[in-house]
């Protein structure tokens, strides 16, 4: 009687589960360095993944364009007149200076980004950012009045006071009282920022009066934003124009996976690969060549024993694709991808706080999959071949 | 009755795959909710005219990788080399 083909499968499958038992450690030290692998370029994809989307859902509302004066090849001031050049450029919507700068804090080693608060349309604090903001936001004309992010005020060591000073680069020292703190979900955009006065910041950084950090504008037709973005660079020499298209590409670069660290751990994790297929790839043991001809005599096929190690090599390297794959994402989504932090904050002083929730990507998960168990699989093929051809006599 | 290898393998296989499942819709909820709470911040983003996420503090190119150039990471000095971790985990923003 023919068994049916599902009967025979579990057969084969229950004899490829006693011959993996038979060599017990080898197959768990190729489980064990699979998993590993597996979990360690899962880890890196899924954090990769988790920033790029953060980036594409807070920056969505990124300036259309930021215009920045270059000075041999530097950043510098640029001068608060420029928004009048581009007045004539049809399409151009409102264009305002931004006060910002970087502040080094020689006490801790931290640096922080100040950023002067902007006036709404009729001279109020932008009502809309209270939203962000626990406690208030400095009104207009008021000075000396600051809102912090969580991380900044622990630096400063403000536990339960409210008063912090900065330098000037005269070393003149400034006064500014905390009212506020930025919330916790605004951390991955403003994690090391000190909102102040735009007059505050002026003072601090010592600006010229006629000069602002760099200028924002907004334009009208969004898909008119790369050809206004060319007309400013024509219009306003020596300038960098940065479009809301290019932040995005940027970001998209930044977080992709063909560079850096990511690129590397692909290489190594091919090679890893590579090595594990070169074990199952390379001779027949004498105790195999036993086995294969003890079977044949007993009558299985060689189709058989072709199928028989397909369903070995399959069982470990699905299990170890599973096993790799989900320890990746409790490591990203439940423990914040604890391993790859000090790689990716570096020597950061101030350590932001906001969950990786990487997005589900079929992507990710076919590229896994595709660097894993497609090349251990193919690898099997030959010793697969040369196993069913062994002469059963060979082992008489 | 004990159970076949092959059934207890295929159970354990199963069992991996809802867990897997389970995770996957449990970050899911969570990621819906972290939408809704970004969607808040828009306003933020908007009026103080943010282009960068605070990941990163340690360098001013890898605070503000979009406003950054290729070239900032060796312009302070001539010849001067990335000292900074990070740099290993962020790529260079594109070439205009």
């Amino acid at each position: 009687m023919t068994p049916h083909p599902l009967g025979r499968l579990l057969n084969i499958l229950d004899y490829a589960l006693s011959s993996l038992r038979r060599r017990l450690l080898k197959n768990l030290l190729v489980f064990a360095v699979f998993t590993l692998v597996v979990f360690l370029f899962s880890s890196l994809l899924l954090t990769r993944g988790a920033l790029g989307d953060l980036a594409g859902r807070l920056l969505a509302a990124a300036p259309d364009i930021t215009v920045q004066q270059m000075v041999a090849g530097r950043q510098v001031p640029i001068a608060a007149s420029a928004c009048e050049g581009l007045r004539g450029i049809p399409g151009v919507g409102l264009c305002r200076g931004r006060l910002w700068g970087y502040y080094f804090d020689s006490e801790n080693g931290a640096n922080y980004t100040v950023i002067g608060l902007p006036e709404g349309p009729a001279g109020q604090a932008p009502a809309s950012l209270s939203h962000a903001v626990e406690g208030r936001l400095p009104q207009p004309g008021e000075r000396g009045k600051a809102v912090l992010a969580t991380a900044v005020r622990q630096q400063l060591g403000l536990e339960g006071r409210r008063f912090f000073s900065l330098f000037r680069p005269d070393l003149e020292l400034l006064s500014f009282e905390a009212v506020g703190t930025f919330t916790g979900s605004a951390d991955a955009l403003v994690a090391d920022t000190i909102l102040l006065a735009e007059a505050d910041v002026r003072h601090l950084f010592a600006l010229p009066e006629d000069q602002n950090t760099d200028l924002l504008v907004d334009v009208v037709n969004p898909l008119e934003v790369e050809t206004i973005a060319a007309k400013i660079a024509d219009r306003l020499p020596g300038v960098r124009v940065i479009s809301k298209e290019r932040i995005a590409k940027t970001y998209r670069a930044v977080f992709g996976w063909r560079s850096g660290i990511t690129a590397t751990a692909l290489l190594l994790a091919l090679s890893a690969f590579v090595i594990l297929a070169w074990d199952r790839a390379s001779g027949l043991s004498g105790e195999e060549v036993r086995e294969v001809g003890i079977l044949k005599i007993l009558g299985w096929q060689s189709g058989d024993i072709i199928l028989l190690r397909f369903c070995e090599s399959l069982l470990v390297s699905l299990f170890a694709f599973l096993s790799g794959w989900l320890l990746a994402w409790v490591h990203v989504a439940h423990f914040q991808a604890a391993l790859l932090r000090p790689v990716f904050l570096g020597w950061s002083v101030l350590r932001p706080q906001f969950p990786l929730l990487p997005p589900l990507a079929a992507a990710d998960l076919f590229l896994v999959l595709a660097i894993s168990v497609v090349p251990y699989l193919a690898a099997t093929a030959v010793p697969a071949w040369r196993a069913a051809t062994v002469p059963a006599h060979s082992v008489l | 009755m004990t159970l076949r290898p092959s059934y207890l393998a295929l159970l354990l296989f199963a069992t991996l795959v809802l867990v897997a499942a389970a995770f996957h819709a449990d970050v899911a909820a969570r990621r819906h909710e972290a939408l809704a709470a970004g969607a808040g911040l828009r306003p933020l983003t908007l009026s103080l005219g943010l282009a960068d996420l605070a990941v990163s503090t340690e360098a001013r190119y890898t605070r503000h990788p979009a406003l950054s150039d290729k070239a900032v990471v060796g312009m302070d000095l001539p010849g001067a080399i990335d000292p900074f971790p990070s740099t290993l985990f962020f790529a260079p923003p594109p070439a205009p």
